[in-house]
C-alpha cells in the first residue's frame, strides 16, 4: 500500500514540478501565430528557433544577460569574502556578544527589501551609485551576506576543530589557521554559499527595478518585466528568454545540489 | 492659463526680441560649441521605426554641429518613474521629451528652464501649436516646453463586422455601446467591445476621454479641485460599468495588460477598441511578413477591413485624452544653448517630415508649419487622415483646467480606473464609487503643493 | 570544544581584537547599508516627502492617514490571506513531499535535486510562467487549453479576472515556488528521527497514520516551526510575484504591502507615505524574529 502511495505521490509531484517548465519551453519553440491561434498546443510543430535568434538580434537581451552575469559574479565574490570572514568569527572565535551577533545576522536577513528600497535609493543616490550596476554591487550584499554568513556559521561549526587547534599550538595566527586550515576543509560549504549568493543575485528583481532605469543597464528580470507589459507581444521571445535565463542556474545547481540541500539543512535545522 | 493676459505690447516686444535674435549670424538658433555632448531622453513607442527615426534626426543635428547626442529611452510604463529617479539623483538629461503632465510637474519642482523667449523664436520658424495644446507647456504664464506632436488614440472597428450586421459605425460612446450589444456573439467567442479599465493609457486615457466628452472634469478652468458628484458623472460611470454586463466584452477584459486589447482586436475577438496607431502598424507589418500568397491576401483583407475612427464623442463634444509630447530643457544642463538648438532642429518642418515618414501615423505634429508639411503623408488613406487630425480633439489631463501636478497625480494614482473596477469587481454601487473617487481626488489636491 | 583546547587557545576576551578584524567588513556593510537606511526609513515616514521637493516633518500624519485609508485596510487583509494561505499549503505539501521522498531509496538525491528546481528559478520567471498557466487565451494558458481539450470546459475561463481567482493564482505561484524548500527541510528532519522509535511502534502494532502523528510530527516540530516562521516573514514582504502577475489587480484585489508601497512611492511620488506602508510590517517582523530566535537558541543547548 505504501508503495502505491509513494509512486502516486512521486508522479503527482513530478508532474506538478515539471509541467510548468515544459509549458514555457514548448512555447518558446512556437511562432507567434502558433501561440495566438492555439495551434499544436502540446508539442510545437513545426519547431522553430526564431524566438531564440530574434531575442539575440532584435532585443537588448544579450546586454541584460551580461549585466546579470557581471552583477552576480561581483556580488558572489564580495559575499564570499565578507561572509566567510564573519562566519569564522562567530563560529570559532571567542568574544563577548558572540551569541548576539549570530542572532543579529539572522535578523538582518529578515529585514525586507520592500522596506529598505526607498531609503536605500536615497543613500545610493548620495553615493552617486544609481543607474548603474554599482548600485547592485552595493545593495545585493545586504541580503546575500546575512544569509550566507548564517549558512557558513552552521557549516564551520560542524567541522572538527582539531586541525586548527594543532596549527594554533604550532604558533600560527588565527588568520593563517583560517586561510590555510579551515578554508580548504570548508570547500563544499563555501561552494554552496557562493552558489546561493549567485542565485540570489541572478534572480533579484525589486532593487534592480528601482535603482536602475537605463534600459541598457538593467538586468534580465527587469528586462523580462519590461517586455511583457508593453503594447507589443513577443510571447515566444519572452518564453525563450525565460528558458535561457534559467539554464545557468540549473547548470550550476546540478553540480552542487547535494551540498545545497545539505547547506539549507545545516542552516535551518542545526542553527 | 494666462495666455489671455499677454497684451499687445508684450507681443510686439516679443516680436522685436525675436527679430533681434533672428538677425544674429546663426539665423535665430542658439549657438553650439563644437564637441558639445548632450543627453536626450525620448519615448520608446511601440513602433520601433519611429524611435530609430527620432534618434537619426538627433544624430543629424549632432553631425551638423560637430557635437554628440546620447539618446536614452523611457517607456510608457516608466515615463514618470524614470524622470523622477533622475530628478532625485540629479542626473536629468539635457533635453527631455515630456509627456502631457510632465511640464507642469517638473516646472513646479523648478527643474525646467524657462523657454518663453526661445518659444517665440520657434513660433517664428515653425508656427504655433493649436490653442488646446499650448497650455500643456505653460505654467504661471511662462513657457517651459516646446510642443512637438500628439500621440492620439482612435476608435478601432472591424468594418466588415458592422456592415454584415447592418450596424452604423459609431461616432459617440452611446452609439458604441449599442453597437457592442448588437454585435456581441459570446457563443462564437466574438465580443462587441474590448475596453479595459487597466492602469495603462488604454484604460485611464479612455476614461478621461469619456469624462471630458460628457463635460465632466475633476478640476475647474483654473485647475482647482471640482467635485465630480454630478449627474453627468453618473452617466459616465454607468457607461463604464454597463459595458461589462450582458457579455459585451470578453470575460478577462479587466485584467488585460497594455497589449491585451491589441491582441484581441487583431485576432478578431472583439469588434471595437480604443488604441493608438500601433494596431495599424502591427497589421501593416503582418502583411509585409506574410508567408505565402494566401496568407498575404488574408492579411491585406484584414488591413482593409480595419478602420480607425475618430475617438468617440459625447454630448459635450469630442474630446480625446492623449499624450501631447513636448521638449524641454532641464536646469541641470551644462549647455542650454546647445540643448535649445537641438530642440529647434527636431521641431523644424523638414526634420518633422522625415521622422513622420517612419511613424506609421503615430506622430501628429502640433506646430503649424510642421503640420502643413505633413499633410501629404497623412493623405495615404482614410485611417491616416484620421491619425493626422489627432491634435484637433486633444484634451489634456485635468481638462478643462491646465495640466497641474495634482491633475497628473490623479492620473498616476489609478483612481480613475479603480473606481469602475470597484463597481464591476467588488459590486459597489455607482454612487459609492463616485463618492469614493471624489474623496480620493479631493485629498490629492488638498495635500499637494500646487 | 573541549576544556583542554579552550585553555590552550586563550581566554575569552583576548580574541576580541581578531574577531573585530574578521567582522569588520560585515559590520561596515550592515551598518552602512542596512541599519542606516532603516533609520532613515523611520525618519522618512515622519515627513511628507514628495519627490522633487524638500521634505517637511509632519509627525505621525502618514500613520494616521493609512490607518483610516480603505485601500490600506484592503492591503492588510490581502497580505494576510496571501501569506497564511500559501504558508499553510507549503507546510502540507512539504510534509507530503518529505514523506514520499523518505520512502524512496534509490535516486533520492536526484529526485530531491529535481524537486528543488522551482526554488532556484527566478521569481519573475515563475510569476510569468504562472501568469501564462492561468491565461485566458488558450494558446498561452495551459489550464484553459488542457481543460478545453479534456472537455471539462466549453469556453475559456478568465481565472485571474476575479478577486478570488487572482488571489488564488498568486498564492499558487508563491506556493509552487517554495514548497520544495519545505519538503527538503522536512526530509532532512525526518532522516534524523531515530529508526528505533518507528520499529518499536510497529512492533506495538501502530498503524502508519499513528506512527506519523505520534513520532514523525513531534520529531519535526522544531523544523516545521522554524521553516514556517521564516516563510511567513518572507512571504508577507513578497513583491516580485504579485507585481509581475497582477500588479496588485484587478482593482486592489491582490495589492499587498510591498506592491502598495511601491505604487505610492514610485507612481504617486509620495515617499513619506510609501515608506510608512512598509513600516507597518515591522511589528509582525519583530514578533516573528523573536519567536524564531527563541527556537533556534533552544536548539543550541
Amino acid at each position: 500500500m505504501t508503495r502505491v502511495l509513494t509512486w502516486l505521490g512521486l508522479v503527482v509531484f513530478l508532474l506538478l514540478i515539471l509541467v510548468p517548465f515544459w509549458w514555457i519551453a514548448s512555447m518558446s519553440f512556437k511562432t507567434y501565430e502558433q501561440i495566438q491561434f492555439a495551434v499544436s498546443i502540446y508539442v510545437p510543430h513545426p519547431f522553430t528557433w526564431e524566438n531564440y535568434t530574434g531575442l539575440w538580434t532584435d532585443t537588448r537581451f544579450p546586454l541584460w544577460l551580461r549585466n546579470s552575469l557581471v552583477t552576480a559574479l561581483v556580488v558572489t565574490l564580495i559575499t564570499s569574502v565578507v561572509a566567510s570572514l564573519g562566519g569564522y568569527a562567530v563560529a570559532r572565535l571567542r568574544f563577548p556578544g558572540r551569541e548576539a551577533v549570530a542572532s543579529l545576522i539572522l535578523i538582518l536577513y529578515l529585514i525586507p527589501p520592500a522596506l529598505l528600497f526607498i531609503p536605500l535609493y536615497r543613500v545610493l543616490t548620495e553615493l552617486g551609485a544609481t543607474n548603474g550596476l554599482s548600485a547592485l554591487f552595493l545593495s545585493y550584499p545586504t541580503f546575500t551576506v546575512p544569509f550566507c554568513t548564517w549558512l557558513l556559521i552552521g557549516f564551520f561549526k560542524a567541522l572538527p576543530e582539531e586541525l586548527e587547534e594543532a596549527a594554533l599550538i604550532d604558533g600560527a595566527g588565527r588568520v593563517t589557521a583560517f586561510v590555510r586550515v579551515l578554508l580548504p576543509l570548508a570547500a563544499p560549504g563555501l561552494v554552496a554559499s557562493a552558489i546561493f549568493a549567485f542565485t540570489l543575485s541572478w534572480n533579484e528583481f525589486l532593487y534592480a527595478l528601482v535603482f536602475i532605469t537605463d534600459e541598457t543597464r538593467i538586468t534580465v528580470p527587469v528586462g523580462l518585466n519590461l517586455l511583457i507589459y508593453g503594447d507589443v507581444f513577443h510571447w515566444g521571445q519572452l518564453m525563450a528568454a525565460s528558458v535561457i535565463t534559467t539554464i545557468p542556474v540549473v547548470a550550476l545547481y546540478i553540480f552542487i545540489h547535494r551540498w545545497m540541500a545539505e547547506g539549507l539543512v545545516a542552516g535551518s535545522v542545526k542553527g | 492659463m494666462s495666455q489671455r493676459h499677454i497684451s499687445r505690447r508684450a507681443v510686439l516686444a516679443g516680436a522685436l526680441g525675436a527679430t533681434a535674435a533672428l538677425s544674429l549670424p546663426r539665423i535665430g538658433f542658439p549657438a553650439v560649441k563644437k564637441g558639445t555632448a548632450l543627453r536626450m531622453w525620448i519615448l520608446k513607442t511601440y513602433v520601433e521605426p519611429t524611435n530609430k527615426a527620432i534618434e537619426a534626426s538627433a544624430q543629424r543635428w549632432a553631425q551638423k554641429h560637430g557635437a554628440s547626442v546620447t539618446v536614452e529611452y523611457f517607456t510608457f510604463e516608466d515615463m514618470q518613474t524614470k524622470y523622477v529617479a533622475a530628478i532625485e539623483s540629479n542626473s536629468t538629461p539635457d533635453v527631455g521629451q515630456l509627456e502631457t503632465g510632465a511640464p507642469a510637474r517638473f516646472a513646479g519642482m523648478g527643474q525646467l528652464l524657462d523657454l518663453t523667449s526661445f518659444s517665440k523664436q520657434i513660433e517664428g520658424q515653425v508656427g504655433k501649436a493649436p490653442a488646446n495644446i499650448s497650455p500643456v507647456t505653460i505654467q504661471d504664464g511662462k513657457v517651459y516646453a516646446i510642443p512637438w506632436y500628439v500621440l492620439g488614440a482612435f476608435w478601432y472597428v472591424w468594418r466588415d463586422v458592422f456592415d454584415k450586421a447592418k450596424v452604423k459605425l459609431p461616432s459617440t460612446f452611446a452609439e458604441a455601446k449599442e453597437a457592442a450589444q448588437a454585435l456581441t456573439r459570446p457563443k462564437d467567442n466574438f465580443y462587441g467591445m474590448g475596453q479595459s479599465w487597466n492602469r495603462t493609457a488604454d484604460g485611464y486615457g479612455v476614461m478621461q476621454s469619456l469624462m471630458y466628452s460628457y463635460g465632466v472634469g475633476w478640476a475647474d478652468k483654473n485647475g482647482k479641485y471640482k467635485s465630480i458628484k454630478t449627474p453627468q458623472m453618473q452617466t459616465v460611470m454607468k457607461w463604464a460599468t454597463d459595458i461589462y454586463t450582458n457579455q459585451m466584452q470578453p470575460a478577462d477584459t479587466l485584467t488585460w495588460t497594455g497589449s491585451g486589447n491589441n491582441e484581441n482586436f487583431i485576432a478578431k475577438n472583439i469588434a471595437q477598441t480604443s488604441n493608438g496607431p500601433s494596431i495599424t502598424f502591427a497589421m501593416e507589418n503582418a502583411v509585409a511578413k506574410a508567408t505565402d500568397a494566401k496568407d498575404k491576401k488574408m492579411k491585406e483583407e484584414a488591413l482593409a477591413n480595419h478602420v480607425a475612427l475618430p475617438h468617440l464623442g459625447g454630448p459635450d463634444g469630442r474630446r480625446m485624452q492623449a499624450i501631447a509630447m513636448s521638449m524641454g530643457v532641464f536646469k541641470g544642463s551644462k549647455d542650454p544653448e546647445a540643448a535649445m538648438s537641438l530642440i529647434a532642429h527636431l521641431a523644424s518642418p523638414e526634420e518633422t517630415v522625415m521622422v513622420m515618414k517612419d511613424s506609421y501615423g503615430q506622430f501628429a505634429p502640433a506646430l503649424e508649419k510642421a503640420k502643413a508639411a505633413s499633410k501629404d503623408y497623412f493623405n495615404k488613406n482614410e485611417n491616416y487622415r484620421t491619425f493626422g487630425r489627432a491634435a484637433e480633439w486633444f484634451a489634456p489631463t485635468g481638462w478643462p483646467g491646465p495640466v497641474t501636478a495634482a491633475a497628473a497625480e490623479v492620473q498616476a494614482s489609478n483612481v480613475l480606473t479603480d473606481a469602475p473596477a470597484k463597481v464591476i469587481v467588488d459590486k459597489w454601487s455607482v454612487d459609492q464609487a463616485i463618492e469614493w473617487e471624489d474623496k480620493k481626488i479631493k485629498e490629492i489636491y488638498d495635500t499637494l503643493k500646487g | 570544544m573541549s576544556a583542554r583546547s579552550r585553555r590552550r587557545i586563550g581566554a575569552r576576551g583576548r580574541e576580541a581584537g581578531t574577531a573585530l578584524l574578521f567582522l569588520l567588513p560585515l559590520f561596515v556593510l550592515v551598518v552602512g547599508l542596512i541599519i542606516y537606511p532603516f533609520y532613515r526609513a523611520i525618519w522618512l515616514s515622519l515627513t511628507d516627502k514628495l519627490v522633487g521637493y524638500p521634505e517637511r516633518f509632519v509627525g505621525i500624519r502618514n500613520y494616521t492617514y493609512l490607518a483610516q485609508d480603505d485601500a490600506f485596510q484592503q492591503v492588510i487583509w490581502n497580505s494576510m490571506v496571501f501569506t497564511v494561505a500559501s504558508v499553510a499549503l507549503k507546510v502540507v505539501t512539504g510534509l507530503a513531499m518529505a514523506l514520499v521522498l523518505n520512502n524512496v531509496i534509490r535516486g533520492r538525491n536526484f529526485l530531491r535535486g529535481l524537486f528543488l528546481l522551482p526554488w532556484i528559478t527566478s521569481t519573475v520567471i515563475i510569476a510569468l510562467t504562472w501568469r501564462w498557466m492561468f491565461d485566458a487565451f488558450p494558446g498561452r494558458g495551459f489550464l484553459n487549453s488542457f481543460l478545453l481539450d479534456v472537455g471539462l470546459l466549453s469556453r475559456p475561463v478568465a481565472f485571474m479576472a476575479t478577486p478570488a481567482g487572482a488571489m488564488t493564482a498568486v498564492v499558487i505561484a508563491n506556493w509552487w515556488r517554495a514548497f520544495p524548500f519545505f519538503g527538503v527541510s522536512f526530509l532532512a528532519g525526518m532522516v534524523s528521527i531515530p529508526r528505533e522509535l518507528y520499529e518499536a511502534a510497529s512492533v506495538d502494532g501502530a498503524s502508519a497514520g499513528r506512527r506519523f502523528w505520534h513520532i514523525t510530527l513531534p520529531g519535526l516540530k522544531h523544523v516545521i516551526i522554524v521553516t514556517t516562521l521564516l516563510s511567513f516573514i518572507l512571504t508577507i514582504n513578497d513583491f516580485n510575484i504579485i507585481y509581475v502577475m497582477t500588479r496588485g489587480g484587478p482593482g486592489t484585489a491582490t495589492q499587498v504591502f510591498a506592491t502598495y508601497s511601491y505604487q505610492v512611492a514610485f507612481n504617486q511620488l509620495r515617499w513619506g507615505r510609501g515608506v510608512t506602508i512598509s513600516i507597518f510590517v515591522v511589528p509582525i517582523l519583530v514578533v516573528g524574529i523573536v519567536l524564531i530566535s527563541r527556537y533556534l537558541l533552544r536548539d543550541r543547548r
